[in-house]
């Protein structure tokens, strides 16, 4: 007797129709005892939990959800003028620790032969400290900037591709946003965060094409910019990225409380 | 549904508060399919977002006699899929995402004590898990289509954008790799006889 393939087994499960696999299945006790553990097997999946999730959950998914719909341009304006401000603060503050980290450089040799014998766990603590508050401070910067390009990347993302879309508030938002990428690019490739560094280096070329696009995109530039994004799978490796952030940002704070605490 | 419909037509409309009714009311079974689709929590909840953001865009398109929890569905699916796609073009190019197996395996251990979790104990969960990672993303969608949502085959392959023979192939591998996986778990020794 020909016993039922594979294939003819999982058709029979999944009841497709086969008149002889099902006529066969019920006189061979052989194919049976398959079906019966391809069953077994499958129960194991079905049995798979889904984490249940609360009756406020559809409230959390419309909290998040609500800012990025409707009333657009005006929130785009306004994101727009809070991105400036938070990218000019964010400038003057990594320059000012920049040079205080130079000045402290050029400072500390002076100090070394002033005291002759300097207080080695004095000046250690003194420039962890410093370059954790530079670490700490990449971090949040690169974190919000993140949000802001991932919210962009996403609107771009859900375009209708047939219609042309106006970008006038995106497009001065991009403009921005790829000043302040070029800074934190270049910051992140000096600090060692290539990961960071090589992210911002992607996202570039897209926030660079959208602020020059001036007011209107046509369905064939939004299709080649969706294409973009999802060739270089940006818009998730911003996730992971701006996911990774924000632990190490949470990490870089705890630890900066212990030290302080101790 | 009916009144999912009136609902949808207010929405369609610009009624802020209709679309609020739709995803409060949708949120959920959005969320299970694509926690089964992604396997992932986390990528549950940005699926979900993303597929209410993408009906709103393309709510002028819904047909009204359809239904919009099936709609809806399709949408989770195809975000689900574009997730997994990205996520494996990702995984390609970062050498790998070693969060996602934890993830799959800790999924049931972050759990929250549930009736059904409780029949599997948490190293079955976990082994259950990883068999479906192993999966590559169409087989993965392919099979949750076929085995959760008792989608057609031909049905499956318009959403792969497959032939319905290749789709089918696609579930056989799928139950196939679950089965060289789970087989030991349910029939402990297979002699050599």
């Amino acid at each position: 007797m020909q016993h039922l393939t594979e294939e003819q087994l999982i058709g029979h499960y999944y009841d497709d129709g086969d008149a002889l696999a099902d006529a066969h299945v019920g006189s061979c006790d052989e194919c049976r005892s398959q079906l019966d553990t391809l069953r077994d097997v499958l129960a194991l999946v079905n049995h798979l939990p889904i984490p249940e999730k609360s009756e406020a959950y559809g409230e959390e998914v419309w909290t998040r959800l609500r800012w990025k719909l409707g009333n657009g341009r005006r929130r785009a304006r306004v994101w727009g003028t809070i991105s400036a401000i938070a990218a000019a603060l964010a400038l003057a503050f990594i320059g000012g620790m920049f040079w205080h980290a130079r000045t402290q450089q050029i400072q500390q040799p002076a100090t070394v032969v002033a005291h002759n014998t300097p207080p080695a766990s004095a000046a250690a603590p003194a420039s962890n400290s410093s370059s954790s508050s530079r670490d700490r401070l990449l971090l949040v910067v690169v974190s919000d900037h993140l949000d802001s390009s991932e919210r962009m990347l996403l609107e771009l993302s859900n375009a209708d591709p047939k219609q042309p879309l106006d970008v006038t508030a995106e497009s001065k938002r991009a403009g921005e946003l790829v000043a302040s990428n070029r800074i934190y690019r270049q910051t992140a490739t000096r600090r060692g965060e290539t990961r960071i560094a090589s992210l911002l280096s992607d996202l570039e070329p897209v926030l660079l094409e959208l602020s020059h696009s001036g007011s209107t995109l046509s369905p064939d530039e939004i299709a080649a910019l969706q294409k973009r994004i999802d060739a270089k799978g940006l818009l998730f490796k911003v996730r992971v990225v701006s996911a990774q952030v924000s632990g190490q940002e949470s990490a870089t704070n705890s630890k900066t409380k212990g030290t302080n605490s101790l | 549904m009916t009144t999912d419909l009136a609902v949808v037509s207010r929405a369609r409309s610009g009624d802020a508060d209709a679309f609020r009714m739709l995803v409060e009311s949708h949120s959920n079974a959005a969320f299970r399919v694509a926690y089964r689709m992604t396997g992932n929590e986390h990528d549950a909840d940005d699926v979900v977002q993303e597929t209410f953001l993408r009906a709103y865009k393309q709510l002028q398109h819904f047909e009204e006699r359809a239904n919009f929890g099936t709609w809806l569905h399709r949408i989770a699916v195809n975000c689900s899929l574009d997730l997994l796609r990205a996520r494996s073009r990702a995984d390609k190019h970062y050498g790998g995402d070693p969060e996602s197996a934890e993830l799959a395996g800790a999924a049931g251990a972050r759990s929250e004590a549930q009736q059904d979790r409780l029949m599997m104990s948490v190293e079955l969960q976990a082994q259950v898990a990883a068999a479906m990672e192993r999966l590559s993303p169409s087989e993965r969608t392919a099979f949750i289509l076929r085995h959760f949502e008792g989608m057609p085959v031909e049905e499956i392959g318009k959403t792969l954008g497959i032939q319905v023979n290749a789709a089918k192939h696609t579930i056989f591998r799928a139950v196939r790799k679950l089965r060289d996986s789970l087989e030991p778990l349910v029939r402990p020794t297979a002699c050599n006889t």
